[in-house]
């Protein structure tokens, strides 16, 4: 019951106790709301705080660039594109039956298989497809289904295709180089990358940064020394020789003669970088050019003639009997030449493969000279190319040799090389003793070699070569309006289960043009051909005068020869024969 | 008491100039960071359009469209002339 103040005085009384009442109260409500506030600022500070941070505080990954890959005349070899990502977080989906049917056609994925995916619960990050365009990406996310997010990327493309395939390599999924120029340059390429904290607005909008912005630093590009349109040439002139004789595979190295610099280096099978599945890739994967190594037969003659040259044991006119085809060394070996070939200079050794001519004239050579000499010519060393799994070969110490093996290794056996070995070991004929070092970049200043042989020699052998096209075992090497100076090579193949040597060839050839004057080494090897010859002379001579031709025309090289006669009006020398 | 109430209106005034600055210069800062967004889409842009490019002109799809479209063919040894040196 209330009571009523009847006189002034009492309604004072009255008031004065309703008013402590009422300031009581809102006393004890200021308390509240202090002690709350102070419950928020002191002891839940960091907690809310994070929470603010959460919602306008954003972490930004800054993308650093790839660097670009390109060809000598800055034509693009590989680039980054932008993809999309699309993942899940499979907790926040939501998706009716309509959604999922139309998600799982545009992610090409079948619907048990992405109701598979959203079903993992214990993850809050599931990719659905990696590496998409923009513009399907865009459709996905147009659909706005929660939980579905996507995020930039970028991809490689290497339009280049199978032809450079494995010079450039290529990337993984996650944009790191895992095969050729991409591996080997991947820190160069890849840069370094940024990041910064940001404040967004309401829309969405960066309105400041929160800390020092950590720059990005872009991947710088690289500059090959390759030429795409020899490179080009040359991958469509193994296609053909591999398809004409039906050969395993056909690799070639095309140089220049004055700086080692790498025009063209390709391989036949290939794969597209581009969309090759990883089987398929990962079979034809090897460079073969400097990654397999190969007993190099008759092309390594040159090499051990020139050092009997230089030591001057024989000229070039020195007279080797032959005899009738066959010398025994020691007990365990026959030396066989496939024609009887009598007496002969040591032009004509070289000139008809003669492997009794070079046996006889190793024979009054030591072995650590010869050992010391085919070392100087690059056998068993790297080249300088720097490409990752590169190879050196294998030469044994010259303390292991005996007899017979210095009469295999005087002709091109029991010894191993690398295709881009035996073409470096060329640049010594072309540079007037000098050999040079191997390089896939492109140089700009001169490039100091190293003198291997005398100026003297170097020029004899290089006439000798030159003999070896013009009446010897390689007129298909001819390129019209050039001189042409080369070797060829026919090996017999290790057989891997035997042990012995099976029936299995390797037709090579390694030649340079113009012979007056070289500008272009190239090396070519064409693996098991099955079909129409197997000699070097027949599958690999004529790879190397289509893309030799090429090099020629492209760089407006001077003709240095007017007479020009046809391989086929020419008498072959033991092109039937087999020349190893 | 006048000191005051001009310093209270000072206060006031900057204030409000700090405000509209601070205002001012996140909203030049957003638009700075969309210019920088748009440099990046340009640059993705500009190397989709070189890809394109050296994909056009890629060396297979040349000779594709000159043996097929154009019906061109290498020249024989009898159509080639050499005018020597």
């Amino acid at each position: 019951m209330i009571k009523k103040a009847k006189t002034r005085q009492e309604f004072f009384e009255l008031s004065n106790f309703r008013r402590r009442f009422m300031v009581l109260i809102l006393l004890a409500l200021f308390a509240t709301l202090f002690s709350r506030a102070f419950y928020l600022q002191s002891m839940q500070k960091d907690f809310l705080q994070s929470k603010g941070g959460d919602i306008s505080n954003r972490n930004e990954k800054l993308h650093a660039f790839r660097g670009k890959i390109l060809d000598r005349n800055n034509e693009l070899l590989a680039a980054s594109t932008p993809v999309e990502t699309i993942w899940a977080n499979p907790s926040d989906i939501i998706l009716n039956i309509t959604q999922k049917k139309k998600l799982a056609v545009l992610l090409k994925m079948r619907k048990d298989h992405l109701e598979d995916r959203l079903s993992k619960k214990n993850t809050n990050h599931v990719y659905l497809r990696r590496q998409i365009s923009p513009e399907l990406a865009g459709k996905i996310m147009a659909m706005k289904i929660p939980g579905i997010y996507s995020e930039k990327n970028y991809r490689r493309y290497y339009p280049g295709k199978e032809a450079m395939a494995h010079v450039v390599g290529f990337t993984n999924v996650d944009g790191d180089g895992i095969e050729g120029i991409e591996l080997q340059s991947n820190e160069f390429l890849s840069g370094e990358h940024g990041f910064r904290k940001v404040l967004k607005n309401r829309k969405g909008n960066v309105v400041d940064d929160l800390q020092e912005i950590q720059i990005p630093v872009d991947g710088k590009d690289v500059i090959l020394s390759l030429d795409k349109r020899l490179q080009y040439a040359s991958y469509k002139a193994l296609e053909k020789a591999v398809e004409k004789h039906a050969a395993l595979s056909g690799s070639a190295v095309l140089i220049n003669a004055r700086t080692g610099e790498v025009l063209a280096m390709s391989n036949y099978p290939s794969f597209n970088p581009n969309t090759s599945r990883s089987a398929q890739r990962s079979k034809y994967i090897k460079n073969r050019v400097v990654t397999d190594i190969f007993e190099p037969g008759s092309t390594l003659k040159p090499l051990t003639v020139s050092a009997a040259l230089k030591n001057n044991s024989v000229t070039p006119s020195t007279l080797i009997d032959t005899a009738k085809g066959f010398y025994r060394v020691g007990k365990r070996l026959t030396v066989r030449d496939t024609h009887a070939n009598g007496i002969i200079s040591v032009k004509e050794v070289v000139q008809k493969s003669s492997n009794i001519g070079t046996t006889h004239i190793v024979e009054g050579l030591e072995k650590k000279y010869l050992w010391s000499m085919l070392n100087s010519f690059g056998m068993g060393t790297k080249t300088g190319i720097q490409y990752p799994g590169e190879v050196t070969g294998k030469i044994h110490h010259y303390e292991d040799w005996g007899e017979t093996e210095r009469a295999t290794i005087s002709y091109g056996y029991g010894i191993s090389s690398t295709l881009i070995q035996l073409a470096q070991a060329y640049t010594v004929f072309a540079n007037d003793g000098v050999i040079k070092p191997i390089s896939l970049f492109k140089e700009e200043g001169l490039v100091i070699g190293r003198r291997v042989i005398d100026k003297k020699t170097s020029h004899e052998m290089l006439q000798i070569l030159e003999s070896v096209v013009t009446e010897g075992t390689a007129p298909y090497a001819k390129v019209k309006g050039y001189r042409v100076a080369g070797k060829t090579g026919t090996t017999k193949k290790l057989d891997m289960n035997g042990g012995g040597y099976g029936k299995k060839y390797i037709g090579s050839f390694v030649g340079m043009a113009p012979a007056s004057n070289p500008r272009f080494i190239l090396a070519v090897m064409i693996d098991e051909p099955t079909v129409d010859g197997y000699y070097g002379g027949v599958v690999a001579a004529p790879v190397f005068s289509s893309i030799m031709t090429e090099a020629l025309k492209i760089y407006s090289i001077p003709q240095d020869e007017i007479e020009f006669k046809h391989p086929k009006e020419q008498k072959m020398v033991y092109l039937n024969q087999h020349d190893e | 008491m006048r000191l005051n109430l001009i310093l209270f209106f000072a206060l006031i005034i900057f204030s409000l100039a700090t405000v509209n600055s601070e205002h001012q210069y996140r909203k030049k800062y957003s638009k700075l960071d969309m210019e920088n967004k748009k440099t990046l889409e340009l640059r993705d842009e500009k190397t989709k359009l070189q890809l394109e490019e050296s994909d056009k002109s890629g060396n297979e799809r040349i000779e594709q469209i000159a043996k097929k479209k154009l019906r061109m063919h290498n020249p024989s040894e009898k159509e080639k002339v050499f005018l020597g040196k």
